[in-house]
């Protein structure tokens, strides 16, 4: 219960600085709005709000994705999120484009959830900046998009499968495959020579950050004697190292479990929790 | 250690025993021998123990202490079909329940409801409690219930275990001295009495306990329990580095088995304390299991570092055979309960493999994109809707099978109960489930079509993986369904075992150990499981994964728990060396046990009727 109270507190303060950029009656929209979304129980609602408050990046031109551990501290029930998520990449066949899961490789299980459309824009920029390189072979780009990104929902796929799938749109052949891997929609596992994970491309240095602004965040805890700081305060710092903002990554430690956040009179405060 | 005699009816003999284990005598059911404790194992596979006692009318009465965990008296005449008293509380035998059994049965007459929801017991208790009402009042409430007929037997026995199960808390009654001088990594109480735990640590020693019976009181109510068997490495056979885990022979406490790192498998008669066979493995051993269900094998399973699961037989002092597949070690190996013949394995690659020990390879590894959503509903309300079954699969010519699948699986209804139904369609992924019945309104699964090298079998080329690292723990459910599984990447996985699927629920483990194989337990109604997490362990509730209660006792990292389902009560050791006992804290009971039990008195088991 805390947790949630505290998400949606966090929302409070998220959204009242972001829309009071964008909308001069934002404050009014988002109250009301707040009001009948105090607590997540939906998981669409929970993706498509964290998507409008994904952060801009000056340097990094990306399309908002939402991370699982995200998802698990705004929503309160955990196997409702998973079943849910099941449900919607499930569906995705049916009424097509409504979310894409992508295995990340910073941390054992880390999992982040875009939506179908930011993910084929992704794909259309990336594809324009490698393209810009060399001419032959960038069909593959356009039979990847129609044949494999539609039909397979994996998070990974095996080669004879990659191979057969792209066939149907033509002579498909180790170099198309390079061409893939180069552009960044693919990687190659390393437990299994055989099989590629489903990667969203040029989203490299948002993993670095994203992995040291994590480090940053704890340090910046245990450096503290009680290894606890108000929430408010610790919103209000800066991050040096991660390009994400330090509201990104708090729903992200909140949620794997690194950080947890207590109710106390002055407000909520965040402590690293230990087993 | 009482003598064992080991009474299968209508099975034949097992010659092999009587050589080996000179404790063992095969009898008729028309032999008796007063003072001795008889196994009986029923055509439901159910096992009763119980000591004999004559009568003066020459009536033998054998008292059933397993599976009810109350004492319950079955009285029967020589030569002639045992009749429970009436006014016994308890019946909670399975067998009198569907079949007539020879060798039990119960004179009052049980209803056939199907069994309510396991989790419904737990969360009746929890709402309770919330709404102020004692504990006390509750057990009063669900006594006098149960005095007046409204709640039936079976009934007021879950409540009452789950009940029990739920107000678990660091004992206050009873402690256990462990002689250990490294950290306990094994736990396991024996199968037949439930009486005697066994206890295998980082030194090198195994040892013995009886949690029923204190060896001593302190200031006077206070239980300790002292090792009444230990081995070590003084023993001239004893092992020389870790034991990583000891586990009963499951048919009686004669026999015990350890496994070591020093890559030795040792099965030690338990009276004489000697070794009476050990096995070498390739590499160090993690993990060694016996099927408690096995009526004609004796075959222990062991998981080393090397890639091969091996067998190895007690009757004959050899290895039957060695299945192959795993593509890492294997930290951890569980048998099923639901057939003697199907093992499963988890290994260091993250691959959890079913295995028929009668064919050569495995027929099924779980695979972690498999899934389905929620529970499968009981049989019961699968029989009454008709179960469709939908193309959900990630193929691209879904269209056009379509037509086709849904002619070949129309006559297929719904996923069999039996665990056997290995055709090629259900392991293909491309197969389609949907059920009505359920509260989620549709289960369909996904997967990938994997290629079969053999129809019905998994080619050890298949790569699936059912955690993202190694698999430190398994545990299924006593009623062989589910599977649950912890793996190095801090997860716990809920799996079906009969439809291979992955549940999906979340459980919120936060930290687990990845170096070393966990010991997972789960309640008997399978509505709690307890994880150790680090220092400490974490009750889940297992069908929505939510935390129940963190168990905080422990100066080290726990390694292994055991739930006792006889006393509902938790046993778990630690790398701090010592094994903490969490019983339940029901007043009620504790009061009714100290007023039967004169302090400080402790008898050899003396009864109502001895003479």
């Amino acid at each position: 219960m805390t947790e949630q109270s505290s998400s949606s507190r966090k929302k409070k303060r998220l959204r009242s600085p972001n829309d009071n950029d964008e909308h001069p009656l934002g404050r009014i929209e988002t109250s009301t709005r707040l009001e009948d979304n105090l607590t997540f129980s939906d998981t669409l609602i929970a993706l498509q709000l964290m998507r409008t408050q994904f952060p801009k990046l000056e340097k990094v031109v990306t399309r908002p994705f939402i991370l699982r551990s995200q998802l698990y501290s705004s929503v309160k029930d955990r196997t409702q999120v998973d079943r849910d998520l099941e449900y919607f990449v499930l569906q995705s066949l049916k009424k097509d484009r409504v979310l894409r899961v992508f295995k990340l490789n910073t941390g054992q299980d880390d999992h982040a959830i875009m939506f179908m459309d930011d993910y084929l824009k992704q794909i259309e920029f990336s594809v324009r900046r490698s393209t810009g390189k060399n001419q032959d072979g960038n069909e593959v780009f356009e039979w990847f998009e129609r044949y494999v990104v539609h039909s397979k929902l994996d998070v990974s796929i095996d080669h004879l499968e990659l191979y057969s799938l792209l066939s149907h749109g033509g002579d498909a052949s180790d170099k198309h495959i390079t061409l893939l891997m180069n552009a960044g929609l693919l990687i190659r596992q390393l437990i299994d020579p055989n099989m590629y994970w489903f990667a969203i491309p040029s989203i490299g240095p948002i993993l670095k950050g994203l992995s040291q602004g994590r480090k940053e965040i704890l340090s910046l805890l245990n450096r503290r004697k009680y290894k606890e700081m108000l929430l408010c305060s610790l919103e209000n710092t800066r991050l040096r190292l991660s390009p994400l903002d330090v509201r990104f990554h708090l729903r992200d430690l909140i949620g794997s479990g690194h950080i947890k956040t207590v109710q106390t009179p002055t407000g909520f405060l965040a402590r690293i929790s230990k087993d | 250690m009482r003598r064992v005699w080991l009474w299968t009816r209508g099975l034949g003999l097992w010659p092999s025993f009587s050589l080996l284990l000179r404790r063992f005598c095969i009898f008729c059911d028309r032999c008796w021998l007063p003072g001795a404790v008889h196994l009986i194992r029923t055509q439901t596979q159910n096992f009763y123990i119980g000591s004999c006692q004559l009568s003066p009318s020459g009536s033998g009465i054998l008292r059933s202490i397993n599976q009810s965990g109350y004492n319950c008296p079955i009285q029967w005449k020589l030569g002639s079909a045992p009749i429970e008293p009436p006014h016994c509380p308890l019946l909670p035998h399975r067998s009198a329940r569907q079949r007539p059994d020879r060798a039990v049965r119960c004179s009052a007459p049980l209803s056939l409801r199907p069994r309510p929801p396991p989790s419904l017991a737990v969360r009746r208790h929890r709402d309770h409690t919330r709404s102020g009402l004692s504990p006390e009042w509750m057990w009063c409430e669900e006594a006098k219930r149960r005095e007046r007929g409204e709640l039936s037997a079976r009934r007021f026995q879950a409540l009452a275990r789950s009940r029990r199960a739920a107000s678990l808390a660091l004992s206050n009654r009873k402690e256990i001295a462990t002689p250990h001088h490294g950290a306990v990594n094994s736990l396991q109480v024996d199968l037949t009495e439930g009486r005697y735990l066994l206890s295998g640590a980082s030194d090198g020693s195994a040892a013995i306990f009886d949690v029923k019976n204190a060896t001593e009181y302190e200031a006077g109510f206070i239980a300790k329990h002292r090792s009444i068997l230990l081995v070590d490495r003084q023993h001239e056979h004893g092992h020389k580095f870790v034991v990583s885990k000891a586990i009963w022979y499951p048919v009686d406490t004669g026999l015990f088995v350890t496994a070591s790192f020093d890559t030795y498998v040792k099965v030690w008669d338990t009276n004489s304390t000697q070794v009476v066979m050990d096995f070498k493995m390739p590499g160090k051993v993690y993990s060694a299991a016996m099927s408690p269900i096995a009526t004609t094998h004796m075959l222990i399973a062991t998981g080393s570092a090397d890639v091969q699961v091996r067998l190895c037989d007690i009757a004959s002092g050899a290895f039957t055979h060695t299945l192959s597949g795993h593509h890492d070690g294997i930290m951890s190996l569980e048998w099923s309960t639901s057939s003697e013949w199907i093992l499963m394995s988890g290994g260091c690659d993250g691959a959890i493999r079913f295995w028929d020990i009668r064919r050569a390879g495995c027929f099924l590894a779980l695979d972690q994109s498999r899934s389905q959503l929620g529970r499968r509903p009981p049989f019961l309300d699968r029989t009454i809707e008709v179960c469709l079954l939908l193309p959900i699969s990630s193929d691209f010519l879904l269209t056009v099978l379509t037509q086709d699948c849904l002619q070949d699986h129309k006559n297929t209804l719904g996923p069999s109960t039996s665990s056997k139904n290995y055709s090629v369609q259900q392991r293909t992924g491309n197969r389609k489930k949907q059920s009505k019945t359920l509260h989620r309104s549709q289960t369909p699964t996904r997967g990938h079509v994997q290629q079969r090298v053999h129809p019905g079998m998994s080619s050890s080329q298949n790569r699936t993986i059912a955690h993202y690292g190694a698999i430190t723990g398994l545990k299924t459910t006593t009623d062989g369904m589910h599977l649950l599984s912890s793996g190095s990447d801090s997860r716990l996985k809920l799996w079906d075992i009969d439809s291979g699927c992955n549940t999906l629920v979340n459980f919120e483990a936060t930290r687990l150990q990845t170096s070393k194989p966990l010991q997972l337990a789960v309640t008997e109604d399978p509505s709690l499981v307890f994880v150790p997490c680090m220092a400490s362990i974490k009750a889940y509730n297992i069908w929505s994964g939510t935390m129940f209660q963190t168990f905080r006792g422990h100066y080290d990292d726990v390694n292994c728990c055991y739930y006792s389902s006889q006393d509902q009560e938790l046993y778990t050791g630690s790398n701090d060396r010592q094994i903490l006992v969490w019983s339940p804290s029901t007043p009620a009971f504790t009061e009714m046990e100290d007023d039967e039990k004169p302090q400080g008195f402790f008898a050899a088991d003396v009864d109502n009727w001895s003479d």
